[in-house]
């Protein structure tokens, strides 16, 4: 006999697909409570975004062997997403999202990547390519600001000076592996 | 290697390797299998040991793929390899997240020894090579006081991971692929994604004494039989127009110089059709393949074929579109490709062990795996006095199967049958 006997059907990922499940009944039913009770008050929508952002995160950490650089820049964006939505849902009424809480991310995601880059730069070909996306978002405040739809106050231009700071600090230190991440990265 | 940059080189994926991470998933799995089956039952530390002195030898297969922007690229993998008791049908979708990013897997059952290898990595020719040497290296451990590598230290040839696609082409070789759609082998698929495998081990030396009775190749008389057994067992019954097509792979090596570990294999295309060319006959059919080979089988049409495939992945228009968007696009067209073949053989030929190594083996198996249309492919391989002739289908008939086994029964050839059970359960139910 060359092959076992009873071959396994293959394991599919079952736990996460009923608890997939619970989370959109759960969502319905919110949505529905909130139809029914407080119309005015959108509080289903806020729970509803954070079960979306919630998901989002548990499924790219629970896949192996996901670099740490990848889960900052995933992060950086789904918080960012998850701040403008509840900002929206709350009619915009100061615009925190974009003025305050965006800033604050950008400069925390730009510290991470300079800690990381310092601490391990012998891996940073790793986080190379994570850390330029990074920098390009977080240009996002200087877009903002040149088309005056955020203020130039104080935070948006730390967020601006703290990743230009952080992309010339990386330039400096793995300046070989920037250039080799992104000739492999765009070899056509 | 393309280039080492603080142990974490890279290289680009030759030019056949391109097509398979962008058109597989987990219907198409572009997996093919190596077996071995030993005389002693296998000890899963020693072979895992095995598989990473292995692969301190044979870097290019000690790589994770990633994607750029264009095209996906190999990376050196710095995690070990995983042995595992095989437990999943054999050639199935290799994920490589569950893996440890690795695009092959080594898996045992009692006195077999398994590799399933993504074609990204590798062609038949490349995975024997490596196969071998796991085999090897596991017998080494096994037996020290008998076997040892300096014996083999002579016969080491130094293989590299050159494009040999892009170092033989002939840029102005004009396309001789065929724009007629393939007869398709219908019927009721096996239910939950399983694969059956039916292995024919054939007494070589019969088989040889048949082939010169008619004066073919053993590769020519089995397509023959193959066709023969289609015919008779399918399409008799069939009212449309289409030929039956049999997709051989062609080791490029013995075409071209080149020591590449990376793809370098091509096809032909045989185009039988036994009611229009009144070719109905075993006798009729041999005479057809042999023909057709001669005809096909030569370094102008085999460049010709390459050189078209070449000129895809080369293409100034492709090239520059982003991978998410080819994947869309060569998905859809694959829907339409894969209708231009019926059936694929795959033939590597003999396996070659050296000396003492031979007692501990009885023999060897490869297998390919079968996709939603082309839903039997076939392969074989010889090692000593036996050839291991394997279908591989997701069909619940197996008419072609037994067909193909009565008729070399009928010319007085030894042969007798393995099977991973799965089609038994099917004919037991019924």
């Amino acid at each position: 006999m060359i092959y076992p006997e009873k071959i396994k059907a293959k394991k599919s990922d079952k736990i996460i697909k009923i608890l997939m499940f619970v989370s959109a009944c759960i969502a319905i039913l919110l949505w529905v409570i909130n139809k029914l009770t407080t119309p005015q008050i959108p509080w289903a929508a806020l729970a509803n975004g954070g079960i979306v952002y919630v998901w989002v995160i548990v499924i790219y950490s629970i896949r192996k062997n996901v670099n740490i650089a990848g889960h900052v820049l995933l992060q950086t964006i789904a918080i960012s997403l998850l701040t403008v939505y509840i900002d929206y849902i709350l009619h915009f009424k100061r615009g925190w999202s974009i003025n305050i809480a965006i800033p604050i991310i950008i400069i925390i995601a730009n510290v991470t990547m300079a800690i990381l880059t310092i601490v391990s730069y012998k891996k940073y070909i790793k986080y190379a390519i994570y850390q330029l996306i990074i920098v390009m978002l977080s240009m996002l405040p200087a877009i903002l600001m040149a088309e005056h739809i955020v203020p130039n106050n104080g935070l948006n231009i730390s967020a601006i000076v703290v990743s230009v700071m952080n992309f010339v600090l990386c330039l400096i230190w793995c300046a070989k592996d920037v250039k080799d991440a992104v000739v492999r990265k765009l070899h056509w | 290697m393309k280039k080492e940059e603080n142990g974490l080189y890279w290289r680009r994926l030759d030019n056949s390797a391109k097509i398979f991470p962008i058109s597989t998933g987990k219907k198409y799995s572009t997996v093919f299998r190596l077996s071995a089956v030993l005389k002693e039952k296998v000890e899963p530390n020693i072979l895992k040991q095995a598989v990473i002195q292995t692969l301190e030898k044979y870097k290019s297969f000690k790589v994770r793929m990633r994607p750029g922007l264009f095209w996906y690229y190999f990376e050196h993998n710095t995690k070990e390899p995983i042995i595992e008791q095989e437990s999943d049908y054999p050639c199935k979708y290799i994920d490589s997240r569950r893996n440890n990013n690795y695009l092959f897997k080594v898996s045992y059952f009692e006195n077999k020894v398994n590799i399933d290898i993504f074609h990204s990595l590798t062609d038949g020719n490349g995975g024997t090579i490596f196969f071998k040497e796991i085999i090897y290296t596991y017998l080494e451990l096994m037996h020290p006081e008998v076997l040892s590598e300096d014996e083999r230290h002579i016969r080491k040839i130094e293989y590299n991971t050159e494009d040999s696609y892009m170092k033989n082409y002939d840029k102005k070789a004009k396309s001789n692929a065929s724009s007629r759609k393939a007869y398709v082998i219908s019927g009721e698929k096996i239910r939950l994604g399983a694969v059956s495998a039916i292995h024919e081990i054939i007494d070589l030396e019969d088989l040889k004494r048949v082939c010169k009775r008619y004066n073919a190749t053993i590769t020519q008389y089995l397509t023959a039989v193959l066709i023969y057994s289609i015919y008779q067992e399918k399409y008799i019954k069939y009212k449309g127009k289409r030929p039956i097509k049999v997709c051989i792979p062609v080791n490029l090596k013995k075409f071209f110089l080149s020591k590449t570990m990376s793809n370098f294999f091509s096809y032909i295309t045989l185009e039988a059709e036994p009611k229009k060319d009144n070719t109905n006959t075993f006798d009729k059919i041999l005479e057809f393949v042999k023909s057709d080979f001669e005809k096909r089988l030569t370094e102008e049409e085999i460049t010709k074929t390459m050189s078209a495939n070449v000129k895809i992945g080369t293409n100034p228009f492709i090239r520059p579109v982003p991978l998410f968007l080819k994947k869309i696009l060569v998905r859809l067209s694959y829907i339409e490709i894969r209708k231009y073949t019926t059936i694929t053989f795959s033939n590597i030929g003999r396996i070659g062990i050296i000396g003492k190594y031979k007692d501990y083996i009885d023999y060897f198996l490869m297998l390919i795996a079968p996709e939603p249309v082309e839903k039997i492919k076939c392969s074989s391989c010889t090692f000593e006095d036996k050839l291991a002739f394997t279908f591989t289908s997701i069909l619940q008939d197996n008419k072609i199967e037994k067909k193909f086994y009565e008729f070399l029964k009928e010319q007085g050839i030894k042969i007798q049958i393995e099977s991973n059970g799965v089609l038994d359960d099917i004919s037991r139910e019924n």
